[in-house]
């Protein structure tokens, strides 16, 4: 009777929270599903963190439509069936108006197939990469509620090959985690490779969070390779760094844009990483839009050097104001919204609450505005995709600095010409 | 190549036999599979780090690393203050939780509880310590060529000598000392030995002890030569298993060979499988060896309990 | 109140559908006393087997079938019975601590061929486009969740009653006096072993089945959804819910996953999102507290079994 009567009063809570949920004005809120615990913790803690910050920048300037917005964060634990429930509560019990999450493919897929397109909720992931969600979208399936402002693997592999080449390297070592991110990359990149005439050595796939990588890392030097293309998350990767350099490893390494992180450089040892060359999404070319890095450096006391963290900015801003844009909160009006405010012929709008001020008064007067975020002029194409200006990067001590630059445009030239 | 797949699969292999010596007494003595004793590295790499710390903030007065090595002296305080607090730490865990168990509701509800308490120690650190991982030295240590080719790290060697030297001490104890000689006794029989009038509760508390000191060293040792990170012993369960089955549960030499097999086997299947499924190796060696030799390489026929 | 209602009802599905495989489990440990570690391992054959024979055609990816979901639910459950039936001849024999690692160890390998074969599995990728016959024919989210767990109500009342009939019958009562005492069972001419390995493999049969609801509700499988975790869920759910009585393990499954997701409800409500990093493990340490203290004071769970005096429930 206890556990009845417990339940009884739980339910109670819920309907209480439910009733107020459902009247739709203020707060106006925006649920996140994202892995704070767990094997990606230590990225999903920072990603959750950087996408609260884009709240309270809107929040800042107003919110949305004169209203507050509520961040509403669930952890997925990394698991697919928590995260799907979390995401289904958030809908149901909070009545959010959009989710942004998750970080793996193998959750957010699930929660895109049972709950956001079935509810009609907006979904935007920051990090989600598997090729999937394109081939849902071209399905039919998604409905267009699913969105990603993660630029997809097919101009990072290309990048990969691009530094190879660019550096004169004439034999490759290929280390890659063995997710849908990894693999899909590291496929694609010894295709490009192939094609630029450079030999790929071996290709090791590794498993997430084991403890060594010792008989990996000696499989990965067998042909001594002029260099090492490294994609990894930073935690796994400093091992596999670590252990590659100690055993004679080349320090000629090429990573991929999640290990641009203070974690993974302060973990392997900046004194080491002085030949590494990495490419990542890039801030565009506007004297205004260093705005974001000085917004995070003001809030968090260190750069914005992590995985996701400038997609999760652009993920959450681009939702926000799209909700602004939108008459009423629903996930149709927003999906419409998404690409009202990210249109190419629009006014360019920035970060910060000044930026926002400036595009919530443009919308009001009825306008449609380009969204020019953390990672560059955002614009989904029809399967919610989007591409960005690509950049190279080195360390130059313990700061790491811009080393190249690539537009949008020659992004897409650069991955015509490895198609051909 | 294969010489450097050898190599590192002694090396690393050595590690896994110093924590699985006690998974495979306490198989043998203490009778259930404790899924919580991989936790127990865990602890006692962070146990040592606390040393490392408190060493750090009085100003490092037993200095810096020496020689090749990428430790100095306190190493030996924190390897010694490391085995005490993890030896602590699990006879808690026994007089809290196992104990009462086996009372109350028999082996095999243990070895669910092990899993709990597995659950919540993994978590304990992630509280305490945080996910990231964390380095005794920062500084990176390069590996020195051998003959052939091979390359090894002189942490490495020094694992592997400890190693041998603390099989040395435990054979010692097993056939010297009156705890030993009872702990051999009631591994072997367990009613004969209650009857002859050995005290089975302090035999318990020794594998208790021993077990939690050979993970603690182990967790050190795969804490100064990889990194500490909660998941540290999460990671070690299959191969830890794997090793004590393999030599058969309950032989101290069992579980070192049971380690180096399956260190070797890791290391050398990567040759031809791919890396993707390494994980799985333990796995495999476990389920030949209960085909092929169910009581292990050294283990004696025993009963079906 | 719409939102509340359509949240249960996807909550319950969930819960539901966990608890087949918890009773399958209750099988093996509550009446037979067989340690199965790899709970996961069998629902994920089941749930990839369910996506192969519904799911569309993707090349290079093994499919294309397109049969009817019924289909796929007697297909998971077949080879969920013929791998546990593999497994369990070759590990039954043991000591039931070897069982234990043994079937931990096979989930994980399971785990890791459908991860890493993509032909089979699609890999890292999964599959995607799975069918649901409730989406097909209905229209609006809660009417189809409402069709699917009028579905999976019956198929888990269904199972409840043929196990309660089982275990009720003179095979169940076989089964528990060999788990009482082999010896004595053996020597009244039951073989134990094969006895042991029938509950084994119906057991799993209920995993499979379990797995692929679960498949064919979320229309995706992938690689990400079988860790070791699961298998310790649904253990939870056992041992809080009662082992040893049907009725538990849907108790047990409704119960324990009211804690795990209404603890994140209560978290995401009280803590401030900075501080959620530690509160999730704060969650994990309470979960492995309530397991351990339920286990010390009342080691039969909320509802166990009563009538025998086992070694499994002494007082």
């Amino acid at each position: 009777m206890k556990i009845l009567g417990s339940a009884a009063l739980a339910i109670g809570i819920a309907c209480a929270s439910a009733g107020m949920a459902a009247a739709q004005d203020c707060p106006v809120k925006l649920g996140a599903v994202l892995p704070v615990s767990g094997p990606m913790g230590q990225v999903g803690e920072r990603i959750a963190a950087t996408g609260l910050f884009a709240v309270e920048l809107f929040n800042d300037a107003g919110g949305v439509k004169g209203c507050p917005v509520e961040y509403l964060l669930r952890d997925t634990q990394g698991q697919s069936t928590v995260g799907v429930d979390a995401a289904k509560a958030l809908v149901d019990l909070d009545g959010v108006a959009a989710l942004v999450g998750a970080i793996s493919s193998g959750v957010s897929l699930p929660i895109l197939t049972s709950v956001a397109v079935p509810s009609k909720v907006v979904q935007i992931s920051c990090c989600s990469s598997s090729e999937s969600f394109t081939e849902l979208a071209k399905r039919g399936e998604t409905d267009g509620f699913w969105f990603r402002t993660y630029a997809t693997n097919r101009s990072q592999a290309a990048m990969g090959a691009y530094i190879a080449q660019q550096n004169a390297f004439k034999s490759v070592s290929v280390v890659y985690v063995n997710t849908d991110f990894g693999v899909g990359l590291a496929e694609r990149f010894a295709e490009d490779a192939a094609k630029l005439g450079i030999e790929v050595t071996s290709m090791v796939a590794y498993n997430e969070s084991q403890q060594s990588y010792r008989a990996e890392v000696t499989t990965a030097l067998e042909g001594e390779p002029e260099a090492l293309f490294l994609v990894a998350f930073p935690v796994d990767g400093a091992t596999i760094t670590r252990e590659w350099l100690a055993l004679g490893g080349t320090d000629n390494l090429i990573v991929n844009n999640s290990l641009r992180s203070s974690d993974y450089f302060e973990a392997v040892g900046s004194q080491y990483l002085q030949n590494l060359i990495g490419y990542d999404s890039a801030q565009p070319r506007l004297p205004s839009v260093d705005s974001f890095n000085e917004l995070f450096e003001a809030r968090f006391d260190g750069p914005p050097n992590g995985p996701g963290l400038h997609s999760v900015f652009d993920a959450v801003t681009v939702v926000l104001l799209a909700m602004e844009a939108s008459d009423e909160l629903t996930g149709e009006a927003i999906r419409e919204n998404i690409r009202a405010v990210t249109d190419p012929a629009g006014i360019e709008v920035y970060p910060g609450i000044e930026g926002i001020e400036r595009a919530k008064a443009l919308l009001a007067e009825g306008k449609t505005i380009r969204y020019v975020g953390a990672t560059g002029a955002l614009q989904f194409d029809p399967y919610g995709d989007v591409q960005a200006p690509k950049m190279t990067w080195k360390l130059d001590g313990d700061t790491n600095v811009e080393t190249g630059y690539l537009s949008t445009q020659e992004v897409a030239e650069l991955i015509s010409s490895l198609e051909e | 190549m294969i010489l450097q797949h050898i190599a590192d699969g002694i090396l690393t292999g050595a590690i896994v036999s110093l924590g699985a010596i006690g998974l495979s007494f306490s198989m043998k003595i203490l009778r259930f599979a404790n899924f919580s004793h991989s936790e127990l590295l865990t602890w006692g790499a962070y146990f040592a780090l606390v040393l490392y710390i408190l060493h750090r903030l009085v100003g490092e007065p037993l200095g810096g690393a020496l020689g090749p090595f990428s430790f100095g002296l306190p190493i030996v305080g924190a390897a010694a203050l490391s085995i005490v607090a993890t030896a602590a730490l699990a006879i808690a865990l026994h007089r809290l939780v196992f104990a009462r168990l086996e009372r109350r509701a028999g082996a095999m509800t243990m070895v669910f509880a092990s899993f709990g308490v597995a659950l919540l120690l993994r978590n304990l650190v992630l509280l305490i310590f945080g996910p990231d991982p964390i380095y005794y030295n920062t500084a990176l240590q390069f590996a020195i060529r051998l003959p052939g080719g091979v390359r090894v790290l002189p942490d490495q060697i020094f694992v592997l000598g400890v190693t041998i030297a603390v099989v040395i001490g435990l054979h010692l104890f097993l056939t010297r000392s009156r705890a030993g000689i009872a702990m051999r006794a009631v591994a072997e029989n367990p009613d004969l030995a209650a009857v002859s009038g050995t005290d089975t509760g302090r035999v318990i508390l020794w594998v208790w002890v021993i077990g939690a000191g050979g993970a603690a060293l182990a967790g050190l040792f795969y804490g100064m030569t990889v990194q500490l990170r909660p998941e540290l012993g999460f990671g070690l369960i299959l191969p830890l298993f794997a090793a004590a089955i393999l030599g058969g549960v309950g032989s101290l030499y069992g579980a070192v060979l049971g380690g180096l097999i399956v260190g070797l086997a890791e290391n050398l299947a990567v040759m031809v499988i791919p890396t993707g499924y390494k994980p799985a190796i333990p796995f495999l060696l476990i389920l030949a060896i209960l085909y092929l030799r169910p009581q292990g390489i050294f283990g004696s026929t025993g009963e079906r309990t | 109140m719409i939102g509340l209602l359509s949240y249960l009802v996807f909550f319950l599905i969930l819960a539901l559908v966990f608890g087949i495989a918890v009773l399958g489990l209750n099988l093996q440990w509550g009446f037979t006393g067989l340690f199965n570690a790899g709970v996961a391992g069998f629902m994920a054959i089941g749930g990839y087997t369910h996506a192969i024979l519904t799911g569309p055609a993707r090349e290079p990816v093994l499919g294309g079938f397109e049969l009817p979901f019924a289909v796929g639910l007697l297909g998971a459950m077949a080879t969920s019975g013929i791998g546990a039936l593999l497994v369990g001849l070759a590990t039954l024999r043991l000591r039931h601590e070897y069982l234990a690692v043994a079937t931990f160890g096979i989930a994980v390998s399971i785990q890791l061929t459908f991860l890493n074969w993509a032909w089979l599995s699609g890999g890292v990728l999964g599959l995607i486009g799975l069918p649901n016959p409730a989406k097909t024919y209905l229209e609006g989210s809660l009417a189809q969740n409402l069709a699917y767990l009028a579905a999976v109500v019956l198929i888990a009342g269904a199972a409840y009653w043929a196990m309660q009939r089982l275990v009720g019958g003179p095979w169940g009562r076989t089964l528990r006096a060999i788990r009482e005492d082999e010896l004595a069972a053996a020597s009244l001419g039951k073989n134990p072993v094969r006895i042991r390995l029938e509950a084994f493999v119906l057991g799993s049969m209920l995993m499979g089945l379990s797995g692929a609801l679960y498949v064919g509700f979320i229309g995706y499988v992938g690689p990400l959804d079988y860790l070791p975790i699961v298998t310790f869920q649904i253990w939870t759910m056992l041992i809080l819910g009662g082992s040893g009585n049907n009725k538990g393990a849907f108790l047990g499954a409704v119960v324990v996953w009211a804690i795990w997701t209404g603890s994140g409800f209560v978290i995401s409500r009280l803590v401030p999102p900075e501080l959620q990093a530690q509160s999730g493990a704060i969650q994990a340490v309470l979960i492995g507290l309530i397991l351990v203290v339920t286990l010390l004071i009342r080691p039969r769970g909320l509802i166990g079994e009563r009538l025998e005096v086992s070694r499994h429930a002494r007082s």
